[in-house]
Parts: C-alpha cells; sequence; structure tokens
C-alpha cells in the first residue's frame, strides 16, 4: 500500500506542476516552441541497415528521417500535398522525359561539406534506382540526371514517366546521402550506412545495441532557428507492454507507431500528463490483405474468392481487432487517399448464407464432418493485429465449412514460406500504401514478378486484363487520364480478388503533454522533427 | 487397495490426487460440456468474467469462450505432459538398461551422448528443435522427450549395474537366454520402480516446458494452451489482468497437483520398501 500512496502523491505533485508549467506559458504565448531539450522516444526494432536511400521502410525513417532528408515531405496543405525540403521547387516537363528540380542554397552536410546537385545526381543513379527497394520500380526509366549548376538537377527518363508518380514517390523514396562519402568502395558495405551522414536537423551521434539510439542537434541546420531539441534518444523497448508503462513513469515522453498496444489506448488516455494522438500517420496507411495462392485449384475458382470475401466481418475486424482504429477497407487503394480513391466498386457484404451458396454453386459440398477442403493459413507475425486476423479468419473460414490450418512463422521464415517457397493458401499481410498505386500496390497484383520479391504477387496470379491496365497507367502522364486508370484499377481488383482487402490503419502515438508540434504532417513519425520542441 | 490407502496416507497426496482428478475431469469432459472449436467466437470481446452466466469466466481478446479454452487446454496439457513423459522414460529406460547392461564400449558411447545431451539446456534443446521443424503438438512433445530422457537414462543404468550381478541373471544366463531377451525381460523390470519415481517430475516439466513454448508463440496454434492464453492475454495485461491470471493458475494448479501426487507415491513405496 505504502507503495502505491508514495506514486499517487508523486503524480498529484507532478500533474499539478505540469499543469502549471502548461498554463503560464499559454496566457502570453501559446505557439512558441521552446528551444533545447531532451526527447526520449520507445523504439521497437533496430535497424542494422540505417541507410534511407537504400532501405525505404518505415523502421528506418523513423530514426533516419532526422538525419537524412529527402527532396520534400508530404504536407497536409501543400500545393500537390508536399512541401519543400533539400528542393525548393520541381517541375515535369510535359512530355514526361524530364524533371527539373530546384535545390536549397547554403546547405551543408554533417561533416561540413557543402551540399550540391552532384549528391543528388549520386544518389538517384547510383542508389535510387539499382538499390532501393522502392526506387527500383518507380526510377527504372531513369536514364541520366544532369546537373547544369550546382542547385539544379534535371532527371532525365528514357521512357515517358507520369509526373504525378515522381511527386508521390518524393517524400518516401527521395533520401539524399552525401557521394563524397558513398563514391569509394562498395556503396552496400559503406560504414555510414550503420552512422548516417546527412543534411538534416540531427547528427547521428551513438547507437548502443539492445539499448538506444543517440542523435545530437545539428547547429548548422539550415531551418531558422531549429532544430528547437538539443537531443533525441530512441529507446529501445521490444516489449510492447512496456512502453506504456514507460511512458507512466516519465522514463520516456513519447510512444509513436502504436507501441503502446491499442487496448490500453482506452486506459491510458484517462492518466494525467498523457496525450493520445490519431493523428500524424495520414501518408503510411497499412492495409490489411488476405493474400491468396492461385495455384491451390480451389482458390483460382472465382466463386470460392468471393465466398471467403463474404465470410469476413470487416465491421467485426475494425471493431474488435482494431478496437475502432482502423477503416473497413474496399479495394486496393485506401478510403483515406485524396488522389485515387473510389468507392465505386463490387462490395462483398458479410454473409455467411451467401458464402455457403458460392461455395456450393462452385461445387464444394460440405463432406459428412461439415468440412469442404483445407487450407494453410500464414499469418504475418509483423503485427499483433495481423496474427489476431488470422485467429479471426480461421474462425471465419471454418463457418463456410473450410478447415484453415494456421502455421506460424517468425519474420524471415514467413518471407521465404510465402514469397520465395509459395508454401501457403492463404497468408495475412499487412502492405503498405505509399501515396501511388505503381510505388507499392499495383506490384501485389501484377503477374510476371520474380520468385523471392517479398511483398509482390507471389500467388501466381495472372490477369492480362488487370497487366495491360498497370502498364498503361505507368505510361500515362496526363494526370486526370492516369487517376481515371487506377480507378479502373480497383475496380478490376475488387471484382476478381487476387486478394482480399480487408482493412486499412495507420498508427497511434502517445506522448506526453509537454511535447510540442506533434503530427503536423501526414508522415509525422517519419519526417525531421526539425520543429519539435519541449516544454519543460 | 492396500496400496491405495498407503498413497492415500498423507494430506499431500489427497491433494495432489484431488488435482489431478479434477483436471483429468476437465479433460476428458471437454468435448461433453463444450463441443465444437472451443476457438470459436462466442460473445463480445473482452466480457469479464462472472457478468453472463454463458460465458462464466467472460470472453478474450476475440470473443472466445475463456472457461472452454480453459477446458481444453486441460486436455492439451495433459495430452502433451503424459505422452512427452512416457516417451522421455521409454528412451531414458532402453537407454539406461543397454547401457548398464552391455558395458565397456556401448555404455560409454552411450553415456556419453547422455552426457552430450545433458550439458544442453533442456529448455534451449526444445526451442531450437521446435523453431527448426515447425510446430505442431508431435513435435513439441518429441522436443520435450529429447531434452527429458537422460535423467531416467541415468537412473535406469544405475539400478541395471547392480541387478546384472544378481542370482538370477547369471541363472538366465546358464539356461542360454540371449543378452538381449536378459536385459529386457529380467534386469529392465526389476530396474522400472526408480524410474518410474522420476514421472511425476518429468511430467510437471513438460507441462511447464510445453507453457512456455506456446508463450513464446511455439505451440501448435490450431489448438488450445494454456502458455498460448497467457501470451494472448499479456497484451491486455492492464485492462484484463484475468485472461493471463485464469490460465496461469491453472498451469500452477497442474504441476501442483503432479508434485504432490508423485510425492505421494514416492513415499508410499518407501513405507512398503523400509516394511519388507
Amino acid at each position: 500500500m505504502s507503495e502505491l500512496t508514495i506514486s499517487r502523491r508523486g503524480l498529484l505533485a507532478g500533474s499539478a506542476l505540469l499543469l502549471a508549467s502548461t498554463a503560464l506559458p499559454a496566457i502570453g504565448f501559446a505557439q512558441t516552441p521552446k528551444k533545447g531539450g531532451r526527447l526520449v522516444l520507445a523504439a521497437d526494432s533496430e535497424p542494422r541497415n540505417l541507410n534511407p536511400a537504400i532501405v525505404a521502410s518505415n523502421g528506418v525513417f523513423f530514426i533516419s528521417s532526422k538525419i537524412v532528408e529527402t527532396l520534400a515531405e508530404a504536407s497536409f496543405d501543400g500545393k500537390d500535398g508536399l512541401q519543400p525540403r533539400l528542393a525548393l521547387s520541381w517541375e515535369g516537363a510535359a512530355d514526361g522525359l524530364s524533371v527539373t528540380f530546384k535545390l536549397r542554397d547554403g546547405v551543408k552536410w554533417h561533416d561540413g561539406k557543402p551540399f550540391t546537385s552532384a549528391d543528388v545526381a549520386f544518389s538517384a543513379l547510383q542508389i535510387w534506382k539499382p538499390l532501393q527497394n522502392l526506387g527500383r520500380t518507380v526510377f527504372k526509366d531513369l536514364e541520366a540526371v544532369d546537373t547544369p549548376d550546382e542547385l539544379t538537377a534535371v532527371f532525365t527518363f528514357a521512357e515517358p514517366t507520369p509526373f504525378q508518380l515522381i511527386r508521390n514517390a518524393l517524400p518516401a523514396l527521395s533520401s539524399v546521402v552525401p557521394k563524397h562519402v558513398y563514391e569509394n568502395g562498395k556503396i552496400e558495405d559503406n560504414p555510414a550506412n550503420n552512422a548516417p551522414v546527412g543534411t538534416g536537423p540531427f547528427k547521428f551521434a551513438e547507437y548502443k545495441a539492445g539499448q538506444y539510439y543517440r542523435l545530437t542537434r545539428n547547429d548548422a541546420y539550415w531551418g531558422k532557428d531549429e532544430p528547437y531539441l538539443d537531443e533525441i534518444v530512441y529507446q529501445v523497448l521490444p516489449d510492447r507492454t512496456s512502453a506504456a508503462a514507460a511512458l507512466e513513469a516519465e522514463e520516456i515522453q513519447l510512444a509513436a507507431f502504436s507501441a503502446v498496444p491499442l487496448a490500453d489506448l482506452d486506459r491510458i488516455s484517462k492518466v494525467p500528463g498523457l496525450k493520445v494522438i490519431t493523428k500524424g500517420y495520414e501518408g503510411l496507411t497499412y492495409q490489411l490483405v488476405v493474400e491468396i495462392n492461385h495455384r491451390r485449384k480451389e482458390l483460382a475458382d472465382l466463386k470460392v474468392r468471393q465466398a471467403i470475401a463474404h465470410a469476413i466481418d470487416k465491421d467485426f475486424v475494425v471493431k474488435t481487432i482494431f478496437l475502432g482504429y482502423a477503416a473497413t477497407a474496399t479495394g486496393p487503394v485506401p478510403k483515406n487517399d485524396p488522389q485515387f480513391y473510389t468507392a465505386d466498386v463490387p462490395t462483398y457484404p458479410f454473409d455467411v448464407a451467401k458464402a455457403n451458396a458460392l461455395l456450393d454453386e462452385a461445387g464444394y459440398k460440405r463432406a459428412d464432418d461439415g468440412k469442404r477442403f483445407a487450407l494453410k493459413l500464414l499469418p504475418a507475425p509483423y503485427f499483433n493485429e495481423t496474427k489476431q486476423f488470422g485467429d479471426y479468419l480461421r474462425q471465419a473460414l471454418a463457418a463456410i465449412g473450410i478447415d484453415a490450418q494456421i502455421v506460424n512463422n517468425d519474420s524471415a521464415a514467413h518471407i521465404k514460406a510465402v514469397y520465395t517457397d509459395h508454401a501457403f493458401d492463404l497468408a495475412v499481410g499487412p502492405p503498405v500504401f505509399r501515396g501511388d498505386p505503381a510505388i507499392s500496390t499495383t506490384i501485389l497484383v501484377q503477374s510476371g514478378i520474380p520468385d523471392g520479391v517479398p511483398f509482390s504477387n507471389q500467388g501466381g496470379y495472372k490477369n492480362a486484363e488487370l497487366d495491360a491496365i498497370i502498364v498503361k497507367a505507368s505510361e500515362t502522364l496526363d494526370t486526370a487520364a492516369r487517376t481515371e486508370l487506377y480507378k479502373e484499377f480497383q475496380k478490376n481488383v475488387a471484382a476478381d480478388l487476387p486478394l482480399i482487402n480487408v482493412a486499412e490503419w495507420s498508427f497511434i502515438s502517445v506522448a506526453r503533454d509537454t511535447v510540442g508540434n506533434i503530427a503536423n504532417n501526414p508522415r509525422w513519425a517519419v519526417s525531421n522533427w526539425a520543429d519539435t520542441y519541449l516544454e519543460s | 487397495m492396500k496400496r491405495l490407502r498407503r498413497f492415500l496416507h498423507t494430506p499431500e497426496a489427497i491433494a495432489g490426487a484431488f488435482i489431478l482428478a479434477l483436471l483429468l475431469v476437465m479433460a476428458l469432459t471437454a468435448p461433453l460440456f463444450f463441443p465444437g472449436d472451443p476457438q470459436a467466437i462466442a460473445g463480445p470481446a473482452l466480457l469479464p468474467p462472472f457478468q453472463d452466466w454463458s460465458l462464466p469466466l467472460g470472453t478474450d481478446r476475440l470473443g472466445r469462450d475463456v472457461l472452454a479454452e480453459l477446458f481444453h487446454g486441460a486436455r492439451t496439457s495433459l495430452a502433451v505432459g503424459l505422452a512427452a513423459a512416457a516417451a522421455a522414460l521409454l528412451i531414458g529406460a532402453v537407454v539406461g538398461t543397454l547401457a548398464g547392461f552391455a558395458g565397456g564400449l556401448v555404455d560409454e558411447a552411450l553415456m556419453r551422448i547422455t552426457d552430450a545431451f545433458q550439458t544442453v539446456p533442456s529448455f534451449l534443446l526444445a526451442l531450437a528443435f521446435v523453431s527448426i521443424i515447425g510446430p505442431s503438438l508431435g513435435v513439441v512433445v518429441a522436443a520435450i522427450a529429447l531434452s527429458a530422457w537422460t535423467g531416467p537414462a541415468r537412473v535406469a543404468r544405475a539400478e541395471v549395474l547392480s541387478i546384472r550381478e544378481r542370482d538370477c541373471v547369471a541363472g538366465a544366463r546358464v539356461i542360454g537366454m540371449h543378452p538381449l531377451e536378459i536385459a529386457f525381460r529380467e534386469v529392465l523390470p526389476n530396474a522400472l520402480p526408480p524410474v518410474l519415481a522420476l514421472s511425476s517430475v518429468i511430467v510437471a516439466a513438460a507441462i511447464l516446458t510445453e507453457a512456455a513454448l506456446s508463450f513464446l508463440g511455439l505451440g501448435d496454434p490450431n489448438r488450445v494452451t494454456w502458455g498460448g492464453m497467457i501470451a494472448e492475454g499479456r497484451a491486455v495485461l492492464r485492462t484484463a489482468p484475468l485472461l493471463s491470471i485464469v490460465p496461469g493458475v491453472a498451469l500452477m494448479l497442474t504441476v501442483l497437483g503432479v508434485y504432490l501426487a508423485g510425492e505421494g507415491v514416492v513415499e508410499s513405496t518407501a513405507v512398503r520398501r523400509s516394511l519388507s
């Protein structure tokens, strides 16, 4: 009991202090950020390669986006949803064969050398196009980058490339790394991949495996008065339940990427001094998808796929598994996408009777034990929610007489089983929508992708009509026509069900009230945090 | 009868026998009380216990009936515990008897293999085995047996070393019995009681190992296990602690019951020995 009293008193005192501290400045200058301070936050994974130009993934961006900057960042109110970073302006030629970037003046690398267009040319040609997981598709036709002067970079393409796609790709795919650090030796083995050098508001200071990453303020940053923080420390807390406790104990001030389990949010939102923020992830929408192996004779039948779609209660999934922090999906583009989404697609309302009828029609009658056929189901192990949805899907399929056997794997084994060995019938996957279907969405259904490419169509699905739309959209320069083609694409995917989109979700941040300027852009957790500050 | 009365002599043994009997009833009646898939969604998610009498212990994160899961989990725990212990005792007794009876090089070789298995921490061995072959009930049983047979092997060997010098063995040799026949028909039955005394420890350890493997996500995902239930409940530990506590208590009681009953057996046999 005595422990309880002490902590309660401590909490009261702490919250009183907090109240006082936030109340005072709020009277005069509510929005003035304060300088200094160390932000400690939870990190749940420890990426080894921190080079965002090579590994364009949110786990890497979470840390390295503060160190290495992109040409442009996503924005809530900027033109085309962008705000300038290393590039001040970008313009696409009418023929789709070139894009001109005007670069920011007076930017210095962390080692003091000036940032020039040569760095952009080097990053694009030597890293984004040949080495980057996402850049390989988007920049596949990039032929050369001309640098008429130090602050101009002109990308020229061998085939017409839609400017809309390049624009949408800028926030995630255009991390610029210094040429002078990378030009000698093999880029993949460069030591700067583990201790990145960039132009960002924070410099990489140290990494202690299993403990923390530490970033320090870049005093020579180009942003006026920025950054406000002196230090950012990523405390490694792999156990999801410990992040909430660490927040309450004031050991950390921020837990992003839903490090606090959804089931805990209701309780933690009532803790004084903590706030739950659902904004700031609009540009990072994850999709809950049932991947289908079309090599299985039963699953190659459209009626069976429709039956499975009808058997899934999407509202239940959103309400019970995501506790409301998600939306039901209608197709391969999430509802929150402002450019491409269309609701005008075939839908599959939850209807067990109809699903059973479809299976009967397809010729898969129930045997004496009530089962029609058995399937192997591989839920991706990356998120609690994907695993739980696997458990749910097994039950949903049992209701229509399909006996699904769950196979659990660790991350590496799951990727190998699904994307290389094709040893699955159904899999639960969380692909990411990155603002343009051509970046990482069409690859989920396109045919002709070599074995072993993760998060791509490895289910043996082939649809000439859909392939034609994807190819045509990748060559269409007119933004309106291109958008129309992707609406067509959504209709076709929803009609033929190469995969089943179940839900779309994003992440939640929990922060102490003292952390300011949170969630002020659609990719906030993976942006540069130059304007983030701490009231103390 | 006499033996049973002697077994029920101590209060520990009574308590142990009672818990085990209860567990056995739970395991056997699970399909009667809770027919169908215990993992089926039975009601609203995270229903607290004692709210709805059709779901007395409430529901978990997905709305599955916790009581049904508890009953079916008892089946898995008991099945794995007993099967793994039986396999471990069988392997151990055979290896120990062969080593003790044959002596010489065979003894050396078999005992060094036993050493090798004993030097690897048993849980790590089970963990490695399951993560390589893939989790299913049979593999989990094999993994646990693989890490538990060394104890019985050593005890069996020690017993055999003394028994093989007895007159009955010499007699069997004289009438021309095959050495293997002597080993398994004359020696092994006599060496068995002390080996069997290990069984309670092995069953208890096997149940715990199975729970630990399931907790780490290496159990059979298509079956309810108590370890898996605890792991599932961990994500909502602060909001619905009973989801972890209920299977945890069940697990503890089971291991305690097995242990107490085992103690009772050992004591009753000790009394019999001292009497004779």
